[in-house]
């Protein structure tokens, strides 16, 4: 149904939208997970496109529509091997790393909810009143996420630099 | 215990041409002090210019909304004792646009609830006009829709909702609730045309279930479960 | 399409990425001969059965490659039009934002199954 009547709220700006939407100040941890939801998926979109344009140097970049004699790939890939051969490339992967991990289980999460599971049925509401889509179970898969999520950005930090191996 | 508070008001007159400024006000409080009381307080003795909206004084009418302290709350509902500050900044509802100090414009939300056509559906026509019997209902079937009956308008979820912010067509937590509440009633017969209208581009699929609505609602209607629960409803068209 | 059915496919890619992509992060973790580093051998171009070619040439895990190019195409791009149909409002807003989205979806599907198509069929050296 489109409602077309509404008087339209004097077209809020931008920044009010995107701080709504990134400053979550006040509220509960599930309006966290919306923001860090948005947030890693957005920038895990930009790696994604990244990927695509760098894994495309595997056959020897953009320009090649055909499939080309062993060394031209080697050479490409070689080339482009070498250009990523710096830490911020590094620490960058390991914040993907955080980014896609948390991204995984909290999708895991959000999808049980968005469709009821893991969540109370409802009640007779008595005061002092219990939500009853804040259950324990769907909180702690939140945590979950968080805690898998700084663990394989260890992980990948470790892999990638070695920091924590010293 | 304290014997006096600074209240923050917001204050906008559209009419004046003048940008929006903030009063402050100090009140002098007795213990189990609501805001509204101090709210009054103020109108009665320093500034009767000072509008906003409130009837019941007991939760029950649902027209004294408003961001107390930058959450959306019921002012006759909120403690003073229990916000635990020297100072209470007191706004309009977010969300809605600003009629006048702490008044909105509360049209747009009831318009949405009205669009879910918030009534028992019937096909029996001749019954509903002549009526011949009762429609009972078993506990079970109570329960699955009562706790989301409970719901007084308010429209403080309305005013936490991220998604409402963002998108002016969203039919927000209070009326997506109220959809389900009618579906799940075992008297109602609309639940294909209801299940329809919530699956559009501005109905269930715009909820990220960032739960703000059950947090601020005073009724304990938990509209974010209410929308999940919808959700599926919606995926498995029954 | 029916907005019902653009978000169903949004869950139902989720799953698509949650198990091609584990196979994709399961595949790096495999590609660890003695003498190289976890790292660099991840981005060996070719001479131990999980280096990048090989992935490429073994029809099931390219596949799965395409699976996950798709998926997480369309998860994210559609991703993007939630945020987009938040920021944009109204029905000409929207238009754009579908065909914009629709736009970058293609290239990067073309360009990423060239990609698995022509390493599939490299020969060797
Ligand atoms: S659902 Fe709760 S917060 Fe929303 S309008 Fe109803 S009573 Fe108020
Ligand atoms: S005055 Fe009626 S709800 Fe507050």
């Amino acid at each position: 149904m489109i409602i077309t009547s509404i008087r339209r709220t004097s077209r809020q700006n931008l920044s009010k939208v995107l701080t709504t939407m990134l400053v979550p100040s006040r509220y509960t941890i599930e309006r966290w997970s919306y923001t860090l939801q948005r947030v890693s998926g957005v920038v895990v979109m930009l790696y994604f496109v990244a990927h695509v344009i760098e894994t495309g140097y595997v056959v020897g970049g953009p320009g090649v529509w055909y499939v080309p004699p062993y060394e031209v790939a080697q050479r490409s890939w070689e080339t482009v091997k070498a250009s990523l051969k710096d830490p911020v490339f590094d620490v960058g992967l390991g914040i993907i790393g955080l980014l896609v991990t948390f991204h995984t289980i909290n999708g895991v999460r959000l999808t049980l909810t968005h469709f009821g599971y893991t969540l109370k049925r409802p009640h007779r509401p008595e005061f002092p009143y219990e939500v009853r889509s804040f259950t324990n179970f769907q909180r702690g898969l939140f945590w979950l996420s968080i805690s898998f999520a700084v663990f394989s950005m260890i992980y990948a930090l470790d892999t990638l630099l070695g920091v924590f191996r010293a | 215990m304290r014997n006096e508070i600074i209240l923050k008001v917001y204050r906008f007159d559209p009419t004046s041409g003048k940008p929006p400024t903030y009063k402050r006000y100090s009140v002098p409080i007795t213990e189990r002090e609501t805001v509204l009381d101090a709210l009054l307080y103020v109108k009665e003795h320093q500034d009767a210019t000072l509008s906003l909206r409130f009837s019941c004084r007991m939760a029950v009418c649902g027209s004294c909304g408003m961001l107390i302290d930058g959450l959306p709350r019921l002012a006759c509902y909120t403690q003073i004792s229990e916000l635990d500050t020297d100072e209470i900044e007191v706004r309009p509802m977010s969300n809605y646009p600003i009629v006048r100090d702490l008044v909105v414009d509360m049209s747009g939300f009831f318009e949405k609830h009205r669009s879910v056509m918030p009534w028992l559906i019937r096909r029996d026509v001749r019954e509903q006009n002549q009526p011949t019997k009762q429609y009972l209902q078993s506990d079970e079937q109570l329960l699955e829709y009562l706790q989301f009956s409970y719901c007084i308008k308010c429209g403080l979820c309305y005013a936490a909702c991220p998604v409402v912010t963002a998108m002016d067509e969203f039919l927000g937590p209070q009326a997506l609730a109220q959809l389900y509440r009618y579906i799940r009633d075992s008297r109602d017969e609309g639940a294909t045309e209801r299940l329809k209208s919530a699956g559009e581009f501005n109905g269930v699929w715009r909820c990220h279930f960032a739960g703000s609505c059950s947090q601020v609602c005073p009724k304990g209607v938990d509209p974010a479960l209410a929308i999940q629960l919808l959700r599926r409803r919606t995926l498995f068209m029954k | 399409m029916r907005e019902r059915t653009l978000m169903i496919m949004h869950y139902l890619t989720g799953l698509g990425i949650l198990v091609s992509g584990t196979i994709h992060v399961y595949v790096v973790f495999l590609t660890v001969p003695a003498n190289l580093t976890a790292w660099e051998s991840t981005l060996s171009f070719d001479g131990f059965q999980f280096a990048i070619l090989p992935v490429y040439r073994n029809l099931a895990l390219a596949l799965s490659l395409e699976i996950l190019l798709i998926c997480t195409t369309y998860h994210g791009l559609n991703g993007l039009r939630i945020i987009l149909y938040e920021l944009f409002q109204g029905r000409s807003a929207r238009t754009y934002v579908k065909y914009a989205l629709f736009a970058i979806g293609a290239l990067l599907l073309i360009y990423g199954t060239r990609t698995i198509i022509i390493a599939h069929s490299i020969g060797g050296p």
